[in-house]
């Protein structure tokens, strides 16, 4: 082992900056995708001015429920600025708070609450008030009915103030939350309630970098299984199945610690989160894709027809797995086509799949036939 | 001493080698020749255990490759005809490499001694800009480096200038002497193994000569 371990180490010094590209290649492209899709996304959202001119509460809420909104970019502005950024097109349009505006909405006020500004280009004006005006109709719908309250309640004993009455519907409001419907990923059930939206599932795409960092670092074997240096390998103290067995353990080893590298830097910026099934899942994921490259390398003698198989191999992957292209309707229609998915049993965090059990086989019968014909 | 007995190679119909006997003596250098496709690589393969025979029998030190293949191979020493070497490592890093997958454990300086023997004094050069000679040296010196009794040369100084192949065939012969390695050797330049071989042994359909004795580097040679 040792005695490998020293020759691998001198191919790995040869190849130092490559293979430390192709390893930490899964982890920066996942973020570079991530980060870029979310700048990409942040560019693309409507400008908007808002004017705070109330500092009350319930201004405030409706300030901060506008800046939730996903798809607006919130620009805080005096009203002067409002118009002149309108005018120049910079903001697509601009809504004032007006100075009373709690005051308004407490004494049942429903008309001229809100000012806006708008161009002849501001494309999306109307969504955007549509949305503004949803907001504050809940604020004045909540005083119309806490009125509503306090006057039925004048001929009870229990007595309810306008404030205690609005608190209480925004905790009921809150409690049942009928409106809201939140889409995530299969295995980010725990994500509702988030304002943000990513377009991409961090694990999916590391799994599928992955797969084909994996696939190119694993032509290390045709190189070292070209007609010329082979019959070298006869006259070695190990048997060349064993010689092949050690290398991929000490690879599988190298791969391990640039995942649960990729573990940290995910909890680092991407805010995934680390549990031992995850380490686990990746481990029987890990342990699966080398099994998967061994085998697939096994086939190939010509490195440039393997490079280009490999990354034909990883864009079928990526296309059958559901990650760029959804496929929930071919897979609801046809089940077995999940079952092709190797990134699959990974995502849904489960250690062994159909695939595993294939590859092992298929390495046990090379194992035993080669050590024969070895013999 | 290695005994072949009846040696015959055939792949489906095509008969390469037939009934092929000779002996190797300790100290000897023998000399493989023929045509093109006569069976001279395929001989050495099978002497080199990396194929099998037909048909008949071979001892290496009274151990019969049929049943002690690994033990065999480790008396060994085959100098294939490509250049089986790793062209991105140094000499140094080759010779390291091979040597911790020997069976026989030599250390740095004596590595370096058995390449300074064969005039190879490149230890820290990357292979590449190696010249043909010296790569070819490289080549014999990995196979030399478990200390084989049977050494096996396939073309082993084609395609390389006079001197190099000068010194290793000098090397050779001092292997052969003071070391008693037995040597098996092709080649098609017959000054070459005129020059270095004790015995000839020729292979082929139609052999123009069988075996013949060198006597005092001069060929007796009946055409």
């Amino acid at each position: 082992m040792m005695a490998i371990l020293h020759t691998r180490l001198i191919h790995w010094k040869k190849q130092m900056l490559s293979i430390l590209f192709w390893l930490l290649f899964p982890i920066l492209a996942t973020l570079a995708i991530v980060y870029g899709t979310n700048l990409i996304q942040q560019d693309s959202k409507i400008p908007v001015g808002i004017v705070a001119g109330d500092d009350s509460e319930i201004a405030n809420t409706l300030y901060d429920s506008i800046k939730a909104t996903p798809l607006i970019r919130v620009i805080d502005v005096t009203e002067a600025e409002a118009r002149r950024l309108v005018e120049s097109h910079e903001l697509d349009s601009a809504f004032v708070i007006g100075d009373g505006y709690e005051q308004d909405v407490e004494n049942g006020r429903r008309n001229r609450l809100i000012t806006s500004y708008r161009s002849n280009l501001s494309f999306a004006y109307a969504p955007v008030s549509q949305m503004i005006i949803s907001l504050v109709q809940q604020d004045t719908s909540r005083s119309k009915a806490a009125h509503t309250v306090i006057k039925l309640s004048n001929n009870s004993t229990e007595q309810w103030t306008w404030n205690e009455i609005v608190a209480k519907t925004i905790e009921i409001q809150r409690e049942e939350d009928l409106l809201r419907t939140t889409f995530s990923f299969a295995n980010t059930a725990g994500a509702d309630n988030e304002n943000h939206v990513s377009l991409w599932n961090t694990w999916a795409l590391w799994a599928l970098f992955s797969i084909l960092s994996t696939l190119l670092l694993f032509d290390w074997l045709i190189k070292e299984k070209r007609a010329e240096i082979l019959p070298r390998f006869a006259f070695i103290r190990f048997s060349y199945q064993d010689y092949l067995f050690v290398n991929v353990c000490l690879y599988t080893m190298l791969f391990f610690i640039f995942d649960l590298l990729a573990v940290i830097v995910f909890y680092t910026y991407l805010s995934e989160p680390i549990s031992l099934s995850l380490i686990g899942a990746i481990l029987a994921f890990r342990l699966l894709i080398i099994m998967g490259a061994f085998i697939f390398t096994l086939l190939f003698r010509n490195l440039y027809l393997y490079y280009s198989t490999a990354f034909l191999l990883a864009l079928i992957i990526a296309v059958i797995s559901g990650a760029i292209i959804p496929i929930d309707g071919i897979t609801n229609r046809f089940g077995w086509v999940a079952l092709l998915n190797p990134i699959q049993p990974f995502l849904h965090v489960d250690y062994i799949s159909p695939w595993h059990i294939v590859c092992i086989i298929i390495i046990a019968i090379w194992y035993v036939k080669g050590g024969k014909s070895n013999a | 001493m290695l005994n072949v007995t009846s040696l015959s190679k055939a792949y489906r119909k095509k008969v390469v080698l037939e009934q092929i006997s000779f002996s190797v003596q300790p100290g000897e250098i023998i000399g493989l020749v023929g045509e093109n496709g006569a069976g001279k690589s395929t001989l050495l393969n099978i002497l080199a255990t990396l194929q099998r025979p037909t048909n008949g029998s071979i001892y290496l030190q009274e151990k019969s490759y049929k049943d002690e293949k690994q033990s065999i191979r480790k008396a060994i020493g085959y100098v294939p005809q490509d250049i089986a070497i790793w062209e991105e490592f140094t000499v140094e890093e080759n010779m390291i490499f091979f040597e911790k997958l020997a069976w026989k454990k030599r250390g740095n300086e004596a590595l370096r001694q058995l390449c300074l023997d064969m005039s190879l004094d490149k230890w820290k050069e990357p292979v590449k800009t190696l010249s043909g000679g010296m790569k070819r040296k490289l080549n014999l010196a990995i196979s030399l480096i478990h200390d084989p009794t049977l050494l096996l040369l396939d073309e082993p100084t084609v395609g390389i200038d006079l001197k190099s192949r000068k010194e290793i065939g000098a090397y050779l012969q001092e292997l052969a002497s003071a070391h008693e390695k037995m040597i098996l050797y092709t080649s098609h330049d017959m000054d070459e193994i005129i020059d270095l071989c004790d015995r000839i042994i020729c292979i082929g359909d139609d052999p123009f000569y069988e075996e013949i004795l060198i006597n005092s580097g001069k060929a007796i040679l009946s055409f």
